[in-house]
């Protein structure tokens, strides 16, 4: 194989560029604020946990993380639970518009995160589901349900009509062969679908801030109010983000061989 | 196992109020015998598979009925049916094992399980697939995915009719054959009514008792593969079965006398007069009509080539600008470019625009 010369180099470059962000952020929440604001170390040099005690053991920071793990993951499932029959009559039935309708689902994508804020906001007002989970969850499908129809319509349209039609002949009602035959079949497919849902709620900040106050806050709006009279909190700030990265971070590692899959088979 | 019934069964895929020449199936009726061994045959796009999943009942008729034991099942859904159907492509549950999936038509009727067992350990037996009964379906050759779906199609007993549609095509010619006998023999052992679709007519001739065969639409056929060979219905049959296929040329016909471009064939029936408003051509196997040196009492026909199939001789030859093929005697050698033809009286038939006329004795 031709190999390019500084190869290694080139790699080794690319990845500090990559991660060293996330190294700063790091190093940052187990220093001290006095260290942080004082000098420049590329490591502690007085390691503290106090950040972390501190985000574990207030109400006020620990609960944003059980509000955002809360309505993502209420927005996952009922996005999949909606998607996976639409997914398959769009791949199976041919119906007036068809085609028209799955183009402006998607389309529903298309529009920024702004634009449902102000009908969102003021709708859950008037329904009383303002500053709940359910609120951002069901907002946040907007997005999520299209994504999840578009991704599990291609892993559906790879399993052959033909097993429907064996299924049926072999006794199956419809729900147990959705259940029981499709399903599986397309396990790998709802995994990735699962996890764009899962990213994309976990990350989404707009709509979150604006359909919760109190009760619901999410995590990444409490990043954004720590300023203080005190000044800026920089590593109770760089502590809390780095436990915001870390469910990302472990939905990927589950679901990593599953998306290589999933970008072989179908969508994606 | 039961008698099926087709009453002036149709379908289109248009919706019933396309036209009638539309139709993917156009009205039948026939009687699929409890017990048979059916091969359906005819040409891609002739609507085999369409009357299949019409008897499956993955389609629903645009008209007409099915019976089974003379019960209407039209409108039962395919899980209702009682019906086992085997896919040109493999289709396995790629989530469970050989066994399970062999299993799975009988679980799912709350078969016993001691009886469960007995039968999969006997139809994988049967199939060569007894050492792959504790792995997972997926990863394994498509012979071996096709060998499960044919297992799950005869793993049921008591099926009303296991329906294969073109079910071998993915299958290695050598293997073809076994499989083949292998079907047979559980025809014969387990009195299933077993229709089989294809496109080859030796895979027809050779599984079933009795050929069915369509052509755009239309049933124009169903008799003993000797029927269909000796006294084609429809010209279409002539020339679909055998190869090469019966030769048909435009004649006229009065009496006992076939007039080919002046020339006189005999005929062994008295056809009278037919309708002139039809197309009238007689049809003749090549296996029936032999090449001569040219003279005078012969319908003379230009050689173009001579195809030797190692048995038997065939020459490809013109009569007028028609195409036809004759047998060469052994030992025959053909001295120029142009020959005789001799005909063989008693297997000349005699079709009116494309159907067969029976005549008078």
């Amino acid at each position: 194989m031709h190999s390019i010369p500084g190869r290694r180099l080139i790699m080794a470059l690319f990845l500090v560029f990559l991660l060293l962000p996330i190294y700063w952020l790091v190093n940052m929440s187990f220093k001290t604020n006095v260290e942080i604001v004082s000098t420049m170390t590329l490591w502690p040099h007085t390691p503290t946990l106090q950040h972390y005690k501190r985000i574990f053991t207030d109400e006020s920071w620990y609960s944003g993380y059980i509000n955002s793990l809360e309505y993502v993951v209420l927005n996952t499932i009922i996005s999949i639970a909606v998607a996976l029959p639409a997914a398959y009559a769009f791949s199976r039935y041919r119906f007036l518009g068809d085609k028209h309708l799955f183009f402006w689902l998607l389309s529903n994508r298309m529009a920024p995160a702004a634009v449902y804020a102000l009908p969102f906001f003021n709708l859950y007002s008037a329904i009383g589901l303002f500053d709940t989970p359910w609120a951002v969850a069901l907002a946040h499908c907007i997005f999520n349900v299209p994504l999840a129809v578009w991704i599990l319509e291609g892993f559906v349209s790879g399993v052959p009509r033909e097993i429907d039609e064996t299924a049926f002949l072999d006794g199956y009602s419809f729900p147990r062969f959705f259940i029981k035959i499709l399903v599986p079949l397309i396990a790998s497919g709802i995994g990735v679908a699962a996890f764009f849902c899962f990213m994309f709620s976990w990350v989404e900040l707009l709509l979150a801030r604006t359909l919760t106050s109190v009760q619901a806050k999410p995590i990444a709006a409490i990043m954004t109010r720590t300023v203080s009279a005190a000044g800026m909190d920089w590593g109770l700030l760089a502590a809390a983000g780095v436990l915001t990265i870390i469910p990302g971070a472990l939905v990927i590692w589950f679901v990593r061989n599953y998306i290589a899959r999933g970008f072989a088979l179908g969508r994606v | 196992m039961a008698r099926i019934d087709l009453v002036d069964l149709a379908h289109s895929y248009g919706g019933n109020d396309a036209p009638p020449e539309s139709f993917a199936l156009k009205p039948v009726t026939m009687t699929w015998r409890q017990g048979g061994a059916y091969a359906l045959l005819g040409p891609s796009g002739c609507g085999k598979t369409t009357l299949l999943n019409l008897i499956s009942g993955i389609v629903t008729p645009s008209r007409g009925k099915i019976l089974f034991d003379g019960r209407d099942i039209t409108p039962l859904s395919t899980q209702k049916r009682n019906i086992a159907q085997v896919f040109q492509f493999p289709v396995i549950y790629d989530t469970m094992t050989v066994g399970e999936n062999l299993a799975f038509p009988l679980k799912n009727r709350g078969v016993a399980k001691a009886e469960v067992n007995a039968r999969v350990k006997q139809i994988a037996d049967l199939l060569d697939l007894t050492p792959y009964l504790n792995r997972k379906a997926t990863r394994l050759t498509a012979d071996a995915k096709q060998k499960i779906s044919l297992g799950r199609g005869l793993v049921r007993s008591d099926v009303a009719a296991v329906l294969f549609d073109e079910p071998l095509t993915v299958i290695d010619p050598e293997l073809k054959w076994q499989l083949r006998s292998k079907l047979k023999a559980l025809h014969r052992e387990f009195d299933l009514t077993m229709i089989y679709v294809t496109h080859d007519q030796t895979e027809a001739l050779t599984f079933a008792d009795t050929v069915v065969v369509m052509h755009d639409g239309r049933v124009v056929q169903s008799g003993t593969p000797a029927e269909l060979f000796d006294k084609p219905a429809h010209t279409f049959v002539g020339y679909f079965i055998g190869s090469p296929g019966m030769n048909i040329l435009p004649a006229e016909v009065s009496g006992h006398e076939a007039r080919i471009d002046g020339h006189v064939i005999g005929l062994r029936r008295n056809y009278g007069v037919l309708p002139s408003s039809k197309k009238i051509e007689i049809g003749v196997r090549p296996e029936f009509v032999d090449v001569a040196a040219p003279a005078s009492g012969l319908l003379s026909a230009a050689i173009e080539r001579i195809d030797d199939l190692g048995r038997i001789q065939f020459a490809r030859v013109r009569v007028g600008n028609a195409k036809f093929a004759a047998r060469v005697p052994p030992g025959f050698s053909i001295p120029g470019n142009t020959a005789g033809l001799i005909f063989n009286p008693a297997h000349v038939h005699v079709y009116a625009d494309s159907q067969l006329v029976e005549g008078v004795a």
